[in-house]
């Protein structure tokens, strides 16, 4: 990328200068800055650190929308228009998300990024007993196609798009999402929308799940290839990295994890005789890009980008170049965020939003100021609208497409994240693959031990938190004028819906629709005996996750989770 | 509340209540309490009250430490507290942890929680307050 001569100059005036300065040095607050995740940050970062990496411009940065895609995956970036605005929002009842998701779509929303109560996600209806104390707790009561008619009356799919966050049961979310778009007359080949239905990630970081890893793969595989056909601009999977840095995984850790999970899945299609290129591109991913380490997320996100290329082209042998990019659906999580004067949070957001755009994120979406509090208020969550306006529209970062490219700097990060990435992933591959590392425990320890020595971090103040750990307020009373709580009465509502619709339905097509998909789901998993029909038919004749669930509860049992502590 | 005596090393069961996974902050309290000397057990996911009695009755725990994030503390701690007075365990210290709205903390306290470790807890204020309020025999 420089030529010999040049790099031998800087060499020889960077020693002259390191040499010049070393009483400046000395005033450095730190011996050594160092992040979580190990990585050694430099005074200084020159052309000579990006010789010494052997980053070579054509080879590792190349041009916006061009493999390997470290630039972004568009040639004209936000210049054809801003990133995707969602934000994570639920509550309790579709009636309430209905009112709700109204009023964020006015504001400027464009993806309802639907949070479900635990419930729902973990294959439950209302009325069972595992839900008692739970529904519509941490986000909506979304059991039937019925629910999702009243919760998307009046919203249109066409425009605004919907991300379902739940994924044990997501091939049966996504079913319900096309079935409410046709209804309301979209058509399917043009849906946008996406769906979480990563279900790895939940084994090893958010719990959620019910079916042994086996056939919940099977889920995901069916979905990819159903909906490349049916619905080829819907994306039916986000692998998420979220997650595994909610839980504590450090920026390598997180994002090694998330690629070796996404490996796994492309794997598993291809085993079943899929083409890479017919699920490649239906795949999305749920990265994180919180305002820690503001330049590591972008870098991050960066070299997240190029590896992911790389892997579907050189491992899998993908040829669309749609297959081979990584589109980020980048979302800030909740840990990142203080309880204490809780109006700083809006900083921390907008701080946020600005990292996630340095990084070229398709689609951004950020916690609230009241997220350490309780379930987000609309108040709160146009607020964060209103962060991700003020950053896109007002401070003019999408006027030239990945405007930090070329820094030495974060040339240099992205280089030394994407070899890191590389190594986890090896490790996880000698391993046996990512199935192994979750049932092994090899996983969820290791970001456990990430977790540990962060909260220690915290405690000791060697990772700093404004208004936590420094310049704490004594007597500090500050907490948000209104705190959401689900009122106490949407459990038995909730419940009398579900009952409202047993009695309404046909009871015929019900089980016959449940019978089908029993058989399916008995039936071995191969390229042609696609769960999808069966699922479609079922949530079509208004059964209910419950009930689905149920059925494949029992053909295919629950899931047992490995002691790690 | 007076202080027990444990025959042994202090034996604390971690469990989550309800439905939620998200286990981290339980898991690293398990860490801490672990190197803080104790023995420490934990029960996993989605166990239903009378599943967490049974457990703490089985390894005969001094402490029931519960970690609650989906807001479903209001209606199952007390029913936990039920359940481990119906397996015998009555004067066992219950500890809740986790996401507890400032309102529920009486709440919590008149229905047998002895102490709410909420957000922003440090890991040594947890693991100094069973010893003082347990004593290693």
């Amino acid at each position: 990328m420089f030529d010999k001569g040049f790099l031998e100059q800087l060499r020889q005036r960077q020693a002259a200068w390191t040499a010049a300065h070393q009483g400046s040095f000395e005033t450095e607050v730190k011996k050594e800055f160092v992040s979580e995740a190990g990585v050694v940050t430099r005074r200084l970062y020159t052309p000579l650190d990006l010789a010494d990496q052997g980053v070579d411009y054509f080879e590792d940065v190349g041009f916006p929308g061009d493999f390997p895609f470290t630039r972004g995956l568009s040639p004209v970036g936000y210049r054809a228009g801003l990133w995707k605005i969602a934000q994570y929002s639920g509550q309790s009842t579709p009636e309430e998300c209905n009112a709700l998701w109204r009023d964020l779509a006015a504001a400027g929303l464009n993806t309802v990024y639907a949070a479900y109560d635990l419930p729902t996600q973990l294959g439950y209806d209302p009325d069972h007993p595992m839900a008692e104390g739970e529904v519509g707790r941490t986000g909506v009561s979304l059991v039937s196609l019925r629910d999702w008619e009243i919760a998307f009356d009046g919203i249109d799919l066409g425009k605004t798009m919907v991300s379902t966050v739940c994924n044990a049961p997501g091939a049966l979310v996504i079913a319900m999402n096309l079935l409410t778009a046709q209804r309301q007359g979209v058509d399917l080949k043009t849906l946008q929308g996406s769906s979480q239905n990563d279900i790895l990630k939940e084994y090893t970081s958010r719990g959620n799940v019910i079916f042994p890893p086996e056939p919940s793969m099977r889920l995901v595989v069916d979905t990819l290839a159903y909906c490349s056909s049916v619905a080829p601009n819907f994306y039916p999977i986000t692998v998420c990295s979220v997650h595994q840095s909610e839980f504590g995984a450090n920026h390598v850790h997180e994002v090694a994890f998330a690629l070796a999970d996404g490996i796994a899945y492309v794997e598993s299609a291809v085993n079943r005789g899929i083409d890479v290129d017919v699920i490649g591109p239906g795949i999305m991913w749920t990265t994180s890009h919180d305002h820690h380490a503001f330049f590591h997320e972008i870098a991050k996100l960066r070299a997240m980008r190029r590896l992911w290329a790389k892997i579907m082209r050189g491992r899998f042998k993908a040829r669309k170049p749609e297959s081979m990019m990584c589109r980020l659906y980048s979302s800030v999580g909740g840990t990142s965020l203080m309880k204490e004067q809780y109006l700083n949070n809006i900083a921390r957001s907008a701080l946020a939003a600005l990292a996630g755009a340095l990084a070229g994120a398709q689609r951004i979406d950020l916690r609230t100021y009241d997220e350490q509090w309780g379930i987000p208020t609309k108040d709160a969550e146009i607020t964060n609208i209103r962060c991700q306006q003020i950053v896109g529209y007002e401070c003019g970062v999408g006027e030239t497409v990945d405007p930090l490219a070329g820094s030495y700097y974060v040339e240099w990060l992205t280089n030394e994240m994407e070899g890191r990435f590389a190594a986890e992933i090896e490790k996880v591959d000698q391993m046996g693959g990512t199935l192994r590392a979750i049932e092994n425990g090899y996983i969820k320890r290791t970001m456990l031990e990430d977790a540990y020595k962060y909260q220690l971090g915290v405690e000791t103040g060697e990772i700093p938190r404004v208004g936590h750990n420094m310049f704490r307020q004594e007597n500090d009373q500050s907490r948000p004028v209104r705190v959401y709580r689900a009122d106490p009465s949407v459990e038995q509502r909730r419940i009398e819906a579900v009952k409202e619709l047993r009695r309404t339905r046909h009871d015929r097509e019900v089980s016959r629709a449940l019978k089908g998909l029993r058989a399916a789901a008995a039936e071995p998993a191969t390229a042609d005996n696609n769960l999808m029909p069966a699922i479609i038919e079922a949530v079509q004749a208004y059964a209910t996750i419950g009930e689905m669930c149920d059925v494949l509860r029992d053909v295919w049992g629950e899931f047992r989770e490995p002691k790690v502590f | 509340m007076g202080t027990r005596v444990a025959a042994r090393r202090i034996r604390v069961l971690l469990v989550k209540t309800g439905l939620d996974g998200h286990d981290r902050g339980v898991l690293v309290v398990a860490k801490a309490l672990s190197r803080a000397g104790m023995e420490v057990i934990y029960g996993g996911l989605h166990l239903r009250p009378v599943q967490i009695a049974k457990m703490a009755a089985e390894e005969s725990v001094d402490v029931v430490g519960l970690s609650s994030l989906s807001d479903n503390h209001r209606a199952l701690v007390p029913r936990i507290i039920q359940e481990l007075k119906t397996v015998g365990l009555d004067d066992v210290l219950v500890l809740l942890g986790g996401f507890i709205q400032d309102e529920d903390v009486p709440v919590m306290k008149a229905a047998g929680v002895a102490e709410v470790f909420g957000v922003g807890t440090r890991l040594e204020d947890i693991a100094t307050y069973i010893q003082t309020h347990v004593r290693a025999g």
